[in-house]
């Protein structure tokens, strides 16, 4: 069993003290959004996504069996919502909010040509959510490949392979972004 | 045209950026990168994503985020699996069928419908099995009894998910 130091502030929730599990959140929540925007690409979808994926977190907070982190099980459960969204709402979710927002980047590009945020997004957005999201959560550095693997529910091994594809596939795809943008030019 | 590089010396180049290959595959692969210019090149494309991709930040949500969950808690859950419309209509389908099994069973139909299985006659006992099997007796009126037995149990599952439970938290909710 893992020595979590969220564990007693879990027991103070179950216990009774719901305004606690606030604290829960304001301390995962950018961490949450962060996955579901890597899954969906989309911020108002994100925000639902994360959203919905805490309150079930709170529901089911009684079968959480302490083995892990209380944040790799949280982070799971945002995967996994962020995942049954994208599934759910592929067509659905095409809200006026997020064409603005493509609009507006599309805008900025002609300012910022050399901005390699920008192109290093446009090549994420190629992959596939998996592979987003794995070789996101290996930047961010905050787990380890196993507790990667265990949000993601794989293999470690499969997720370091998954990683390693990744990577490459975004060297490549940085490399026809910049091509294509030499030729425009 | 670009040399293609195998994709074990890609694997190797991101180890080797890793710090993860040993002394002696380190040394060999920055062998091969000093004597192929194609090498060096694909090194640095990986270089410059890795460098790139440290630079990662955590994106924020909204403001009120933390608020809004806060103040969801109690709405779950958020999205049912079967909603009431097509629970009516499952309920309703299950019923359908439980009359009609019910009606033919009462008309008599399945009276005289009954036989037996010899599992004797499948291909499979004279091959593999050496002894003989027994009989299974088929009672069509016993069927139906079980298929009407299991739509009940289905249509009081269907009537507690769709419609008793989010009725009940429904007037949970509005008690707050």
């Amino acid at each position: 069993m893992t020595n979590d130091p969220e564990f007693t502030l879990i027991d103070r929730i179950l216990a009774g003290e719901r305004e606690a599990y606030a604290h829960l959140v304001d301390r995962h929540k950018s961490f949450a959004y962060t996955i579901a925007f890597k899954v969906l690409q989309n911020r108002p979808e994100a925000e639902e996504a994360a959203q919905d994926a805490f309150i079930k977190a709170f529901h089911y907070l009684s079968g959480f069996n302490r083995q892990a982190k209380f944040s790799t099980w949280l982070y799971r459960i945002v995967f996994n919502t962020a995942i049954s969204y994208k599934r759910k709402n592929k067509q659905q979710f095409q809200s006026i909010e997020n064409t603005i927002l493509e609009y507006s980047q599309e805008g900025d590009g002609m300012l910022e040509k050399t901005d390699k945020k920008k192109y290093l997004n446009m090549a994420l957005s190629r992959l596939n959510e998996t592979d987003r999201t794995a070789v996101s959560l290996f930047y961010l550095e905050e787990f380890s490949l196993d507790e990667i693997a265990d949000i993601m529910k794989m293999q470690a091994n499969t997720i370091k392979v998954r990683i390693h594809r990744a990577r490459q596939r975004l060297a490549d795809e940085l490399k026809n972004i910049l091509h294509q943008e030499a030729l425009t030019l | 045209m670009m040399k293609k590089i195998p994709p074990h010396i890609d694997d190797q180049l991101l180890d080797y950026l890793d710090g993860a290959l040993s002394e002696q595959e380190k040394e060999k692969i920055e062998f091969m990168i000093r004597n192929d210019q194609a090498l060096a090149n694909r090194l640095e494309e990986l270089r410059s994503i890795d460098r790139s991709m440290q630079q990662l930040t955590l994106e924020h949500p909204s403001k009120n985020f933390t608020q809004v969950v806060m103040h969801k808690l109690d709405q779950y859950p958020l999205r049912s699996g079967l909603t009431t419309r097509n629970g009516i209509i499952l309920l309703a389908g299950v019923l359908v069928t439980t009359i009609i099994a019910t009606l033919l069973i009462s008309a008599g139909v399945f009276d005289g419908k009954s036989t037996t299985i010899d599992l004797n006659q499948i291909e499979l006992t004279g091959k593999y099995i050496s002894r003989p099997l027994p009989s299974i007796p088929f009672n069509g009126k016993m069927i139906l009894n079980v298929i009407i037995m299991l739509n009940l149990a289905l249509g009081f599952l269907v009537l507690d998910r769709a419609i008793l439970k989010p009725y009940f938290q429904r007037r949970m909710q509005a008690g707050h």
